[in-house]
């Protein structure tokens, strides 16, 4: 008796489940299109709403918002990416590598002809740019076991290119110095 | 304060120094004594504006910058007060391949070309097959308009209206308005006024004053709002060679072309407001790309 009471329950609410989403289904979804909602009434027809200019709240919302501009990175004796804060002034080395709005090393690959040329590029560069490319080009060739390595500077946008794919290198390179 | 503000940064604007007029004694910024200077009956505290780095750390430090806020009620010049400026606006390193590209997109972007030539549809005439296929001794020919013909069309000639419009990249721009910016400071062609309200409507009196404050021949007056006071507008509208323009109107070219730049006090905030923001902006590579005209 009890089971049949159970069956009989439990066929009852299925019946009334399937009701429900047959209901669902047929009819149209209300109030989620133009067309099928309601027109705008009268303002006192509808509850009352007490406007809150930032209410303390929004802080939930503001938090899963992207930041505008670039954060300062927090301070930390080691990071486990193996990148380091600029602590450099580039005043007594006479030449300075600025970083980049992401706090990285303007060190960069270029590869054209199918990648069968690579030029390492070290970008933002202030100062005296000769004498640092004397240093870079001193760096590279010592990791070639004392090959030469052709570089090319342009003064004006502040720019070294170096034959070859040295990108590690010099990040490596620059990060000691403290650029 | 000001002994403050001096101790802080490290190189004091020393090329501002030589703007000073030919009146007043040649000194070192710390050494300026406010009391030599006849000051006028209603005497205020002086102008400091420090600069605070805590929304954008400059790249360098070290290149912080100051520079005087200038008097505009009379001619003799008076120094209202002292603004350090962001080195990342005012003292970045110019790059001058950037400057000269951006002057010569200003001057082409806008260019239209207008040299025509005709081609063989549209020179008059040469519809008829001059002379019949074979049998003549001559070369075959199906028109005498034809580019092979003298009097004939042009092949590949210019094309009227024929534009050049391009757009630079957006941070090539941005570092554009930073060097020309930098470059001014750094050569002693910029100068930093309190507001743009002057005493007189009288043109006489802006041409005493840049004559006074040795000021180049051609001056530009950036203010941050677009309205500029009665007095300077008709002061300024006989001269051909002192022009008004608001911040969102600054350009590479106009600072090139005139020799003085002369900022307000909030055209500098703004300036360095917009620039800072766009130097340090997180989806900067959504700027980045081909540029789309129709789109925002």
């Amino acid at each position: 008796m009890a089971t049949c009471a159970k069956l009989m329950l439990g066929s009852g609410l299925c019946q009334k489940l399937s009701q429900f989403t047959r209901q669902i289904h047929m009819q149209p979804a209300l109030l989620s299109s133009f067309r099928s909602s309601r027109e705008v009434q009268e303002l006192d027809k509808y509850p009352e709403v007490e406007v809150v200019a930032n209410p303390p709240e929004w802080r939930f919302v503001e938090r899963l918002l992207p930041v505008e501009t670039v954060p300062q990175p927090l301070t930390k004796p080691k990071y486990p990416s193996g990148w380091r804060p600029q602590k450099e002034d580039g005043s007594e080395l006479g030449y300075f590598v600025a970083r980049t709005k992401n706090h990285m090393v303007p060190v960069y690959l270029h590869t054209r002809f199918r990648g069968q040329r690579r030029i390492t590029v070290v970008r933002r560069v202030q100062g005296d740019i000769w004498s640092l490319e004397k240093d870079l080009r001193a760096v590279v060739e010592q990791s070639r076991n004392g090959k030469l390595c052709a570089t090319r500077i342009n003064e004006l946008s502040g720019q070294i290119h170096f034959h070859g794919d040295y990108v590690d290198v010099l990040r490596d390179y620059l990060k000691e110095k403290g650029f | 304060m000001l002994n403050n503000i001096l101790k802080t940064s490290r190189q004091v604007l020393y090329p501002v120094a030589r703007t000073f007029s030919r009146s007043s004694n040649k000194g070192n910024v710390a050494t300026e004594t406010p009391g030599a200077v006849s000051t006028p009956p209603a005497t205020r505290s002086p102008l400091i504006l420090p600069q605070d780095y805590t929304n954008f750390l400059p790249v360098s430090r070290s290149t912080a910058r100051q520079a005087w806020i200038e008097n505009t009620d009379a001619v003799a010049e008076r120094k209202v007060g002292l603004i350090e400026l962001h080195p990342d606006v005012f003292a970045a390193q110019p790059r001058v391949d950037l400057i000269q590209e951006n002057v010569e997109w200003q001057r082409k972007y806008r260019y239209v070309s207008m040299a025509h030539t005709k081609n063989r549809a549209e020179v008059r005439g040469g519809g008829r097959k001059p002379w019949p296929q074979k049998g003549g001794g001559r070369a075959r020919h199906g028109s005498l308009r034809s580019p092979m013909l003298k009097g004939g069309g042009v092949v590949h000639g210019p094309r009227s209206p024929t534009t050049h419009f391009y757009m630079l990249p957006f941070y090539k721009r941005v570092l554009g308005l930073t060097s020309t910016l930098s470059v001014k400071l750094a050569q002693d062609d910029l100068h930093i006024i309190e507001n743009v309200d002057i005493p007189t409507r009288d043109s006489d009196f802006l041409k005493d004053l840049i004559a006074e404050r040795n000021w180049g021949p051609s001056v530009l007056i950036v203010d941050d709002d677009h309205m500029f006071p009665a007095n300077i507008c008709q002061a300024s509208d006989d001269l051909g060679y002192v022009n008004l323009m608001p911040t969102f109107g600054l350009n590479v070219y106009s600072m090139l072309k005139h020799d003085t730049l002369v900022l307000t006090v909030a055209a500098v905030k703004h300036l360095e407001q917009r620039l800072l923001y766009q130097l340090n902006r997180n989806d900067a590579a959504s700027k980045g790309g081909k540029f789309k005209l129709d789109q925002v």
